[in-house]
């Protein structure tokens, strides 16, 4: 290619990136502006793209009329317990479909990967049967958790990161009389810490972003999480606006800080395992 | 210090998609105490899996593993009482050198004491002692290398298992490291069995040599054994450098008529041992550094001569090597560089006739006598 | 010494030993995720089939035979929200595909520093929240004159449109809100992708004086298959099962202009509490999305290697 039509080329990319940057950032920044105005008044949202006047009077009203820190609490009780448990069991596992041999290795972990194209809708209603009506665990913690423990999706993810690392270590830790377990401890999970991270932010956001299940399980106010109380929120309080975007702004804040902070794993993380499995 | 012993070892790997493949058949030997024993064949013959079979990283599908007085095969690596050496070394990369160093022996409870005691050892004697604290990813190839065999030490084994240790080195620290690991089973006085696919590397260390070929033992013997007498093609044509020539023959009222057309008259030992392939097809085998220019062949040589066309000719320094064909067959003779060789003419070169050997084309074994 | 080759193997009870002391640890390891397995996936699945032939009820069932089935597709509703499915599906996966496609190719001539950035950019939506970005759009999508997407078409001169509340434009603007919605894992699934394309094959190329398009037709696009094809059978299965917003923004209306099967069976099991039939429809749902995920990897799938 000729370096003419090389910058050409480039000028349309930047030309059409910068727009469509734009058309994807907008709904977010008037979400965001928007939490900022009292248009409490006005049952239309009509955000200034820079406002004039800043208040935080639709984060008061927000926070006031919902139990939106309790919410909040929940979420990040149950996204922290479900990101300990999945990088807990799915390193594990992974690592034991990686790297050691056993009888029906290869057929179980076929198993658990063809029910991965098997809706949630059809597993639904016994599992609310299971734990509303058998369990009695409605409104519970242990409801919302229990079922999303570990994920057959992220139990793949590590076996194949963990089929990366070299197994001349297992080897040499097993001569050096480090137990199985002590192996996966000792030299697994400190090599694998890279894998560990991504697949931790990962299953965080996913599960602070949550929503079908926890809408299930849940009945009180109290027992919400941040998204099934936005969405109660929004069908109680349609008309204001300004609080709605405030709580919306509360649900995605967290989310969109993460991902700053930790653009790098965010970024590279979902190649891991994906096409080339 | 202990022997380590084969019995009829076979290693039969299922695999799903491909079937079973049988990656050692049937392997019966003796290690020796104290005895220094390289593996040595192409890659997939089987001399890695036989190792890691010692060390209990696999278990063999039939026959038994002894190490000292103890029958192994159903013993945890721990428990075999063996140290291991990786081919990538295989540190632990979040670990420091000392860390590294004194593993197996925290996993193994030994007193702090101790611990500390045989780090100190090992490192002095790899010459460590500055590393200690340092991660892995901070050192050179060749100090990874070293603190890989100082991990071995510390164990203090009955026997050391080397799985291709030089084999990431470039040329020159290779070469140091061979005569290190030599000074170092002196000094330890230990069993070692070691694997290469470099048949220098097991010429320069091993006392006995086991080839091995798809996963069956060509021969065990001394390097120089080895080399003089080896027992069929496959050995013959694996050990040396450059390779032994085979050239197609027949033998005929007490000559060897070889292929292209020249013919000489066989010494007599020879001349009887081969009278039962008279008029057969036999191949003959001679190493490039038996076969001489006529010039400067020396007397004792012999009268097998033959005629041939130089075609190629590599310059060393020390030696030359000069390329030619007879019948179908490429020939290599390594001939003193002063030796007056002209490329495409028609030169005489003589056959150490004490030196050739003489295979059978259908077996591939060598013609004893 | 006692000599123990596996072919002389001891008693029942040591051979147990010995296999428990071999793969113990294995089987410890994938534990957890077998038997969560196990209760949360394979036996509600046998339970929902058995379901779907019942009438549930929480105290007794009774069985229906193919009731449930039968009346499932006699019921319009049922082909409404089949029909809108597949249509949001095919109006947004291959779409969004191309989009992903297109963004990454441009992103990909670029330098580093710009790659990241627009990665960064285009890929923040993905981690906003369905309830987030629904919230946003209802707020986008407001009927009246005033609505930011009405003040946008008044603007162009173009009368107001009444995006979620009527069945002209219901289906239509959840589509568009998808279009524009994220990218993110496409984008950088193709870029991780582009950058694995060895440059030899571009270089070749140009020695053969092959054209831009030629390239891009022969080398780029051939050799991304395996990640269009990831694409394709995760959009899908994601697609056929969309919900929140339907959920949020227009609860399947109206007049079932937005009804999607995913929210058809909430609907079934947790408004009108039948189990029974919502399992059915969840079990159509289910071979719909194996059948169709199979047929893609038939048509679809590639040999390359590189």
């Amino acid at each position: 290619m000729t370096s003419k039509s090389k910058i050409a080329l480039i000028a349309v990319a930047l030309a059409v990136l910068i727009v469509w940057a734009f058309v994807t950032v907008i709904p977010l920044y008037w979400m965001f502006i928007g939490s900022f105005q009292d248009s409490a008044a006005s049952a239309v949202f009509k955000p200034q793209m820079i406002p004039e006047i800043w208040s935080i009077a639709p984060y008061e009203r927000f926070f006031h009329k919902a139990a939106a820190v309790r919410w909040i609490v929940n979420s990040v009780i149950v996204a922290s317990v479900v990101t300990v448990t999945n990088v807990f069991f799915a390193s594990l596992a992974g690592y034991a479909f990686a790297k050691l041999k056993f009888p029906g290795s290869k057929t179980i972990f076929w198993a658990l990967l063809t029910t991965m194209m098997i809706p949630a809708q059809v597993t639904l209603i016994p599992l609310y049967i299971l734990m509303i009506n058998i369990f009695q665990l409605g409104d519970t913690y242990t409801a919302i958790v229990l079922p999303a423990v570990v994920s057959v999706g992220n139990v793949f993810l590590m076996k194949q990161y963990m089929s990366t690392l070299p197994t001349s270590l297992i080897h040499a830790a097993r001569i050096d009389a480090c137990s199985e377990f002590g192996i996966y401890r000792k030299v697994i999970l400190p090599m694998a810490k890279p894998g560990l991270a991504v697949l931790a932010i990962f299953t965080f956001v996913a599960q602070w972003n949550e929503f079908f299940w926890p809408l299930l399980v849940t009945k009180s106010s109290e027992m919400r999480t941040i998204q099934v109380g936005l969405a109660s929120f929004v069908f109680a309080e349609s008309t204001d606006y300004g609080a709605i975007m405030a709580g919306a702004s509360v649900g995605a804040l967290p989310m969109v800080i993460l991902f700053f902070s930790l653009q790098r794993y965010f970024l590279q993380g979902i190649t891991v395992g994906a096409v080339k499995g | 210090m202990a022997r380590v012993e084969f019995k009829n070892i076979v290693k039969v790997y299922e695999d799903e998609k491909r079937g079973s493949f049988t990656a050692v058949k049937g392997s019966s030997f003796v290690i020796e105490d104290r005895e220094f024993v390289v593996f040595v064949g192409p890659s997939g013959c089987g001399k890695t899996t036989s190792l890691r079979m010692i060390a209990g990283l696999e278990r063999q599908t039939s026959g038994d593993i002894r190490i000292g007085e103890r029958v192994v095969n159903d013993l945890h690596p721990k428990d075999r009482d063996i140290a291991m050496v990786f081919q990538d070394y295989a540190l632990y990369p979040h670990m420091t050198i000392a860390e590294n160093l004194s593993f197996g022996l925290r996993n193994l409870k030994r007193p702090k004491d101790e611990i500390e005691r045989k780090v100190k050892e090992a490192s002095s004697i790899l010459g460590l002692g500055d590393m200690l604290s340092r991660k892995p990813r901070e050192l050179s190839g060749g100090q990874r290398q070293r603190v890989a065999v100082g991990r071995a030490i510390v164990r203090d084994p009955q026997v050391f298992l080397f799985d291709e240790p030089l084999s990431n080195l470039d040329a020159k620290l290779r070469i140091q490291m061979r005569v290190e690991l030599a000074e170092l089973h002196k000094r330890l006085g230990a069993t070692i069995v070691y694997v290469t696919h470099d048949q220098v590397e097991a010429m320069t260390l091993g006392e006995r040599i086991v080839v091995m070929n798809e996963g069956e033992i060509q021969q065990i013997a001394s390097p120089t054994e080895l080399y003089n007498k080896p027992n069929n093609m496959f050995v013959a044509g694996f050990i040396g450098s450059p390779a032994m020539n085979f050239i197609d023959a027949r033998i005929g009222g007490g000559q060897a008529l070889l292929a292209g057309g020249t013919a000489f008259p066989l010494p007599e030992a020879a001349a009887r041992a081969l009278g039962a392939y008279e008029g057969k097809p036999i191949v003959l085998g001679v190493r490039p550094e038996h076969i001489y220019g006529e010039a400067m062949a020396p007397d004792r040589a012999g009268s097998a001569k033959l005629e041939a066309h130089v075609q190629v000719v590599e310059q060393l320094g020390a030696e030359s090597l000069v390329y030619f064909r007879v019948g179908e067959r490429m020939v290599t003779a390594r001939v003193h560089p002063e030796l007056p060789v002209a490329l495409g003419a028609r030169q005489t070169f003589v056959l150490d006739a004490a030196k050739l050997h003489w295979f059978d084309p259908q077996t591939e074994q060598r013609i004893v006598f | 010494m006692r000599s123990t080759t596996s072919h002389a193997a001891g008693s029942g009870a040591a051979r147990f030993r010995q296999f428990l002391r071999n793969y113990g640890w294995a089987y410890a390891f994938i534990a957890v995720p077998v038997l969560l397995f196990l209760v949360f996936t394979l036996y509600p699945v046998g339970w929902a089939f058995v379901i779907s032939f019942q009438k549930y009820g929480i105290l007794k069932s009774t069985w229906v035979g193919f009731d449930n089935y039968t009346y499932m597709f006699k019921d319009d509703v049922f082909w409404k929200s089949m029909r809108n499915t597949v249509i949001f599906t095919i109006g947004t996966v291959p779409v969004n595909i191309l989009i992903s496609f297109g963004l990454a190719f441009l992103i990909f001539q670029l330098k580093q520093r710009a790659q990241t950035f627009f990665k960064a950019v285009l890929y923040l939506p993905t981690v906003a929240s369905g309830v987030t970005l629904s919230i946003v759009w209802i707020a986008i999508f407001d009927p009246t004159p005033s609505g930011m997407l009405n003040r946008l078409l008044i603007q162009l001169g173009l009368d107001p449109v009444i995006w979620l509340g009527q069945k002209s434009t219901a289906l239509f603007s959840l589509m568009l809100m998808s279009w524009l919605g994220s990218h993110g894992s496409g984008i950088i699934l193709y870029l991780a992708a582009m950058g694995g394309i060895p440059k030899s094959l571009y270089e070749a190329a140009d020695i053969d004086h092959a054209s831009g398009w030629k390239k891009f037709s022969r080398i780029t696009w051939p050799l991304l298959k395996p990640t269009t094809l990831y694409l394709l059978v995760t959009g899908v299965i994601t697609s056929f099962q969309v919900f929140i917003s339907v959920y949020l923004m227009t609860q399947g209306g109206p007049d079932f202009a937005t009804t999607t099967i995913a929210y058809l069976i909430y609907q079934t099991a947790f408004n009108f509490n039948q189990f029974g039939l919502a399992s059915a429809q969840a079990f159509v749902l289910a071979a719909v999305i194996v059948i169709v995920s199979v047929l893609q990897f038939k048509f679809f799938s590639t040999d390359i290697e590189y």
